[in-house]
């Protein structure tokens, strides 16, 4: 206690550098709650439909596939595995299989061979990256291609559509009036943030990311917990794709582009850093959200889509260039 | 024989290739015809050239992404302005355009200190949402079609203005990397960016100049791009930056820096193309294209990850410790 007293008394000693610091401090805490305060209070005076539960609703379900696989990939970021960018790959083995196994199996357990293949997927990568010690950015790349190409040759490279209707409804349906897609996703993220925070594997997490050779050292399992990170990551996606799948009643192969930038965008916009060992799941879900938001907002107003893509490659930049001047300074 | 194996591991990527178009020739009818080998040559040229500006930056440790939409900006830009100032002057300035690109991507990662990898994401967006931007989402098309079909024309059986470009460039570029001092200043920077700047070597600056250059680079793959089918469009080169990574990683550059070569990216991309040529004219499904070339990837990934590493133990420290009386006992 003494200790913590004597290091404010410090820091408060040079009144140019505290002020400073306090300043970027709250900044670093309250930033992103007073940006997506900000882009609500905006969206509501700009659009009549924006402050509206019929439209929240609709970001809410919107963001909820994308959402789970936040949860996974904020596991990556955190160990410090930079990116998994074979979520395009788990995305489509989930959909595919689920969609694709249903007349052989019956839809629920097509979803849990679906998404276990996912899983699967998720090791191998896990294995080159954590065991082997290979990049994450070509290990993913390089299985994500694989593992794609795979799920095509097995449905023989069609688009696949959905036999089994009732299990559509059920996805698409109302529990206790809430979407079960947006009761799937705050579930994961539960379960995603009671890891991450509470549990030993969390903080085996957070350590391996902070000082990989420090956690090492203090016996922490690395290889498994960055190889676990990755599993994650693709369970995640599998479900997520899962569910896509069935929503849309139809999956193509490439069904999941673009949604491992949207997740990684999501994650450090969040302020998780992508050099690891820092970062929640809330925090990354603060991010999806104001992302969901911002780009709500733009398409109520009207916004080009070339735009929104500038728009949210300068938000990224930012959110990075953020990140670095915290750690300078060593806050975040 | 241990040398031997180091002889053919040193070697891989060039036997790789002999193996690669020994056995295509073997298998595909008229594979080995010059016709043949300068279509698929003048391909490889395409991803030959943002690859060589991809290995310099790798080299130096970091990673462009954002290859792919300033190979599709620069098109657009080279097409758009033909009307106005001419084709050869319009040509210029859309490399410009990828020069200034690279140059954005460099002052933002020197500058804010970010990770590349993030900060390209971010940036490959914006170029990209710029490209859509600018032509409305659609392609665009140049004004002399004959001008297009004398660039695309084959000299000596073999080679058209692009590959011999690419071929000219990454050989000098081998020259500059192993024979000039600010070319091994690269791999200095790559290896260990603090010693290098202790060691009076401008890493800001060679990590600014190497983004410029796989700008500039991506610039002139896509004016010629743009040149030789008389079109730009916004969605020219988006599958380009998995396939350029892959070709620079199969010859042999590390992702973690400090280690590559040109002529090994040339093998990589010859490589690449050998392969796709080969089982496109064998109509191989397109995924299991993927498959394979996916596996290569991966596969000498771990293979340079297991020879690097075993380099290390087996060869440096085991030596030393046979070689000392006390650790074997005394019996020597």
């Amino acid at each position: 206690m003494s200790e913590i007293a004597s290091e404010t008394d410090r820091d408060s000693s040079s009144e140019r550098f505290a002020r400073g610091s306090r300043l970027v401090d709250l900044l670093s805490k309250t930033g992103l709650s007073l940006a997506i305060v900000t882009v609500i209070l905006y969206g509501s005076f700009s659009s009549p439909v924006f402050f509206t539960a019929g439209n929240f609703l609709n970001i809410l379900t919107s963001m909820s596939i994308i959402g789970i696989v936040v949860v996974g990939m904020t596991f990556v970021l955190v160990v410090g595995g930079l990116a998994d960018l074979s979520v395009p790959a788990t995305i489509a083995c989930g959909a595919i299989l689920s969609l694709g196994l249903q007349p052989i199996i019956g839809p629920v357990p097509a979803f849990i061979v679906a998404v276990a293949l996912a899983g699967l997927i998720g090791s191998v990568n896990g294995a080159l990256v954590g065991y082997l010690g290979v990049n994450p950015i070509i290990a993913t790349l390089g299985i994500g291609t694989v593992a794609l190409g795979i799920v095509q040759a097995a449905v023989g490279g069609v688009i696949v559509y959905g036999a089994n209707p009732s299990s559509a409804e059920f996805v698409k349906g109302r529990l206790f009036g809430i979407p079960v897609v947006v009761l799937i996703f705050l579930i994961t993220a539960l379960i995603g943030h009671f890891i991450l925070s509470r549990s030993f594997w969390g903080r085996w997490t957070l350590a391996t990311g902070g000082n990989y050779s420090a956690a090492e050292a203090s016996a922490v399992p690395v290889k498994a917990v960055k190889a676990g990170a990755f599993v994650i990551t693709a369970l995640a996606a599998g479900i997520s794709g899962g569910l896509l799948g069935l929503t849309l009643q139809s999956a193509r192969p490439l069904i999941g582009q673009g949604y491992e930038f949207s997740a990684i965008t999501a994650v450090v916009v969040g302020g998780v850093s992508i050099m690891g060992g820092f970062g929640s799941v809330p925090r990354a879900i603060a991010g999806l959200i104001f992302v969901q938001l911002l780009t709500n907002v733009m398409v109520l107003e009207g916004v080009r889509t070339p735009v929104q893509g500038f728009v949210l490659g300068i938000l990224i930049a930012g959110a990075v260039g953020m990140d670095s001047a915290l750690r300078k300074r060593g806050i975040a | 024989m241990p040398r031997m194996i180091a002889l053919v591991l040193k070697h891989r990527v060039a036997i790789i290739l002999a193996l690669t178009l020994t056995i295509s020739g073997l298998i595909v009818p008229g594979y080995l015809s010059g016709t043949t080998l300068s279509l698929g040559l003048d391909r490889a040229a395409a991803i030959g050239l943002i690859a060589t500006g991809l290995t310099v930056l790798l080299i130096a440790g970091q990673i462009d992404l954002s290859g792919g939409a300033i190979f599709a900006l620069a098109g657009i830009v080279s097409v758009i302005l033909q009307p106005s100032i001419g084709i050869l002057p319009a040509a210029f300035v859309g490399v410009l355009v990828g020069g200034l690109s690279g140059a954005i991507n460099g002052l933002l990662v020197v500058g804010l200190k970010v990770n590349s990898l993030v900060l390209t994401l971010a940036t490959m967006l914006i170029f990209r949402a710029v490209a859509h931007w600018i032509t409305n989402s659609q392609p665009v098309s140049g004004i002399d079609i004959m001008f297009s079909l004398a660039m695309a024309q084959i000299y000596l059986d073999i080679f058209s203005i692009r590959s011999t470009l690419f071929i000219v460039l990454i050989v000098l570029l081998h020259v500059w990397l192993t024979r000039t001092i600010p070319g091994r200043n690269v791999f200095a920077v790559g290896s260990n960016p603090t010693a290098a700047e202790e060691s009076g070597i401008p890493a800001g600056r060679i990590i600014f100049f190497g983004f410029v250059f796989a700008g500039s680079l991506a610039g002139v793959a896509g004016v010629l791009q743009s040149l030789v089918t008389n079109t730009g469009s916004p969605v020219f080169g988006s599958e380009l930056t998995v396939a350029v990574i892959a070709a620079v990683v199969v010859g042999g550059t590390r992702l973690e820096g400090g280690r590559g070569s040109a002529l090994g990216t040339l093998g990589g991309v010859l490589i690449m193309a050998a392969l796709t040529m080969a089982m496109e004219f064998q109509s191989v499904p397109a995924y299991i294209q993927q498959v394979v070339s996916g596996l290569i990837l991966i596969l000498l990934v771990v293979l340079d990850r297991t020879v690097h590493t075993r380099g290390r133990t087996a060869g440096a420290i085991p030596l030393l410790v046979t070689k000392n009386p006390i650790t074997t006992g005394g019996k020597t």
